[in-house]
């Protein structure tokens, strides 16, 4: 017999419940993390073997909910109820099981053969909190598994399970609602299974009927495109029944509706052992989350994390930029001299190594150790707090506490700072953390101000121009949120309790968001590098630069051999360094720029279009329309403060 | 013996007992408002006179006028108390807001669209007991106990707010809030959630003492 060999499983749950734990676990290293076409969702994907199954595990986006409020509940329902997976595996938390329940039984409505991983039982029972798991599965009619994600504990039996489910193709059934809203449901979904033949045949005709009474925009739009007006006018009349009822929206209706079943679901299979004591989490927190130590907490994880991140980059970099500029660009340039043309061989030393060489000592010295240390404090859960101290800080940009986190990992690295903005709920929320986030000092920006002012003109001055760096982030930061049409979100946030982070998912995460920075960055790094080494090889370079001299030399006031780092500076912004060197003939930098000169060539260089890399990860975030506007506003802008600096401070010299 | 009740509580307690299904009558009113019978049957009497409440076999019941007017008081408090925040800018902008006449338009301008102002005021119909007893989220101390009564707002944040556990009813806990009008962190269903100061002010909560508390 040779059955269906191949198997497709997602695993769905709420964030924090430890599903990519669970993921990692049956997957190991077999894994591949993408988007979903078209989206700026994330998309995990791994394989594993299991009873002489091939199995596919897809990761969906962890969710509260199963609305068209954003788009991570969008993808997941839809790739549940129309790519039917073989098997869905609902990862719940043991620990707070009834709000856990509130996903499941939205699952539960698209009928999919289902599977609970009961996961954290063991941090449920050191909070005193037992599962009957026996009475779990009956009332939700879905076989259960009790696992630990974080050791591995039952993932033999969540795969046979999971196998066993799919070899029955047993759906999941229906979970019945309260009196007044199911005989609603039950009527409509009559009229969709005879009225919306399309429709009713890729999803399932009773959950259409419950969406449709929410009112869910997504629903209500792809009932009206399968010419169903008058189903629509049936489920308004109905769901407006209801809400004079009840006097609240029916979509808060019918979350309380199954909030309620949850609560009862968790009350039947949910026995409190011991009474609730003080846990170390909580401990924490009186600390961490305090009105008042927070703060110096908050600020000294901030400042251990980028100094440790300075150290390890400082040691390694010095290594790779000897390795690459004194060892391989020569040996490439001398190796291919014997059988290339001249122009050739600079284009491919100068360019392509040279190339690779920056994006090889931009990731290993600095973003692998910061993605490190990201991924613990992602992973201990300090960063909902960190949100929830900075909340009113960046209500005055416009932006709620959770856009913290994304400006956060701007400091190390603009790339993954434009990743991390997904967090924020909404299009214009992302679009304006993004805007802010290509302002704020990289640690490549950094380097400039420390070398260049920090050197030459003293600490206090590089501090100054960082505090002065931050100002504009924070205006700009304001009258972006005036202009940008829309209403503002306030903070609706889960804050997790706090975990010792493991060393393996700290370090899978690592390579997987490593995999991603070079996979976004490095073509266009490396394909910048040939681009303006072909400019120099036909000596356009010095052409742009004359061209620029009235801007860099008459406004900005900086020595004409200063534009071409500024052009060079694109692909690498601590390269204006090097290259303003490397031009000069001197390391001395004092020989060639004033103190004031100095001040305004760190400040462009700070402000002005974000590297290559920043906008390629723009544009993959928010589209090439919006990419090219920050770039053009963020120059615009920088050569007006620079220009101004110049002008202010050499008068007041 | 609290304050002397006014003509618009003795509507919202009317009201209330309607909504209950329980029959209206002066001595129940009294109980309830924790006032003297005979003040409380001058105060009907007035209501009946304003044609604001109605004697049916039913007992009292509250006109179209009586309705309109509890409406009236309790969106007029909602937005004084809590979409108003307490901030000094929040008060200076209510004071100079002054009286309200185009209410719709009014909530409007505070981020309701036509839907939300529409739910809205069928909350503000069906809302049990007196508005005056309910406090904002935001008024709550550490430690302190509630249930949800309603959230006033857009719809996209009370669909959220009810998704993330806290719909009408539901038993909450202040664990903490941050200084300096920062967010509240308050316990529901076992969960710690984080809620700006904006969306707390605007969640509407009934006090509970800890012998009420189910849990």
């Amino acid at each position: 017999m040779q059955a269906k060999r191949t198997l497709t499983v997602c695993l769905a749950g709420n964030a924090n419940v430890g599903k990519s734990a669970i993921f990692n676990q049956l997957t190991g290293l077999n894994q591949t993390i993408g988007n979903w076409p078209g989206k700026t969702v994330e998309h995990a994907e791994g394989t594993l073997h299991f009873k002489g199954y091939t199995i596919r595990i897809i990761d969906l986006p962890g969710t509260y909910s199963m609305s068209a409020y954003s788009m991570e509940e969008v993808v997941s329902r839809d790739y549940i109820a129309v790519e039917r997976p073989d098997v869905v595996v609902n990862v719940v938390d043991a620990s707070a099981l009834e709000r856990n329940l509130y996903l499941t039984i939205q699952l539960l409505e698209l009928n999919p053969p289902l599977v609970i991983a009961l996961n954290q039982i063991d941090f449920a029972a050191k909070k005193g909190i037992t599962v009957d798991t026996k009475k779990l599965s009956e009332m939700l009619g879905a076989p259960v598994a009790a696992t630990v994600a974080t050791t591995g504990i039952g993932m033999q039996e969540l795969l046979s399970k999971v196998v066993e489910v799919a070899e029955k193709a047993t759906r999941s059934t229906d979970i019945k609602y309260g009196q007044e809203i199911e005989a609603s449901i039950e009527k409509l979904e009559l009229s969709v299974k005879t009225g919306l033949s399309r429709l009713s045949s890729r999803y399932p005709p009773r959950w259409i009927a419950a969406k449709l009474l929410e009112r869910d925009e997504d629903v209500l739009r792809k009932v009206e495109l399968d010419k169903g007006d008058a189903i629509i006018s049936q489920a308004t009349e109905i769901a407006d029944q209801i809400e004079q009822v009840h006097g609240e929206p029916s979509s808060v209706v019918m979350a309380s509706e199954r909030y309620s079943l949850a609560s009862r679901i968790a009350g039947a299979s949910v026995r409190i052992v011991s009474p609730p004591r003080v846990d170390m989490s909580q401990r924490l927190d009186a600390v961490t989350a305090h009105k008042i130590f927070g703060y110096p907490v908050l600020a000294g994880i901030v400042a251990s994390v980028f100094s440790i991140v300075f150290v390890a980059g400082d040691a390694m970099i010095g290594v790779l930029e000897g390795l690459f500029s004194l060892v391989l660009v020569p040996a490439t340039q001398t190796f291919l001299s014997m059988a290339l043309p001249p122009v050739a061989v600079q284009l491919i030393s100068g360019g392509v190594v040279w190339g690779i060489g920056a994006a090889v000592t931009i990731v290993l010295p600095y973003i692998i150790p910061f993605y490190i240390l990201l991924g613990i404090l992602e992973d201990s859960g300090y960063l909902p707090r960190a949100a929830f101290l900075m909340d009113n800080v960046m209500h005055k940009i416009g932006l709620h506490g959770k856009a913290f986190i994304p400006l956060l990992l701007g400091f190390g690295c603009n790339v993954p700072a434009c990743v991390g903005c997904r967090i924020m709920e909404t299009d214009r929320e992302r679009f304006l953390a993004g805007f802010v986030v290509t302002l704020i000092p990289c640690a490549a920006r950094t380097v400039i101000i420390l070398g260049l002012v920090g050197r030459y003109l003293g600490m206090a001055a590089a501090l100054a121009l960082y505090l002065f760096d931050l100002s504009l982030v924070f205006l700009l930061g304001r009258v972006a949120f005036k202009i940008l049409p829309g209403e503002p979100v306030g903070l609706i946030m889960e804050m997790p309790p706090y975990r010792m982070p493991a060393v393996k998912s700290v370090l899978k995460k690592t390579w997987a968001r490593t995999k991603d920075f070079v996979y976004v960055a490095f073509p266009f790094i490396v394909g910048g590098s040939v681009v303006l080494q072909f400019l120099s090889v036909t000596r356009l370079t010095s052409t742009i630069a004359d061209f620029m001299s009235p801007l860099t030399t008459s406004w900005l006031g900086l020595p004409p051999i200063a534009g071409i780092p500024l052009v060079f500076g694109v692909l690498r912004k601590e390269l204006t360094l090097v290259l303003l060197a490397d031009l000069a003939g001197t390391f001395d930098f004092s020989s060639i720029l004033t103190p004031v000169q100095m001040i305004v060539f760190t400040i462009v260089t700070m402000i002005y279009i974000p590297c290559v890399a920043t906008m390629a990860a723009l544009a993959r975030e928010f589209g090439a329309k919006r990419a090219a506007a920050v770039v053009i506003l963020d120059s615009i802008l920088a050569i007006l403060v620079g220009g101004l600096a110049y002008h202010i401070l050499s008068f007041a010299v | 013996m609290p304050e002397e009740a006014s003509l618009v509580e003795v509507l919202e307690v009317i009201g209330t007992l309607t909504r209950e299904r329980r029959f209206a009558q002066v001595i129940e009113i009294a109980s309830r408002l924790h006032q003297t019978v005979d003040l409380t049957r001058e105060l009907i009497g007035a209501a009946l006179e304003q044609r604001l409440v109605s004697n049916t076999q039913n007992g009292l019941r509250l006109t179209e006028d009586g309705e309109t007017l509890v409406r009236k008081h309790r969106e007029e408090y909602v937005h004084r108390t809590y979409v108003h925040g307490r901030s000094m800018a929040d008060r200076v902008r209510g004071v100079l807001e002054g009286r309200v006449t185009d209410w719709h338009g009014h909530w409007h301008r505070h981020g309701f669209d036509d839907e939300s102002i529409h739910d809205f005021h069928r909350s503000m119909e069906n809302l049990q007991g007196r508005i005056e007893d309910t406090v904002s989220l935001a008024d709550l101390t550490e430690g302190e106990k509630c249930t949800i009564v309603l959230a006033a707002g857009g719809h996209g944040m009370i669909r959220r707010l009810a998704e993330m556990g806290l719909t009408p009813g539901t038993e909450a806990r202040v664990v903490r809030s941050a200084p300096m009008h920062g967010p509240i962190e308050v316990s529901v269903r076992g969960v710690s959630l984080a809620l700006g100061r904006g969306i707390a002010i605007r969640v509407l909560v009934r006090r509970l003492r800890d012998s009420e508390s189910r849990a």
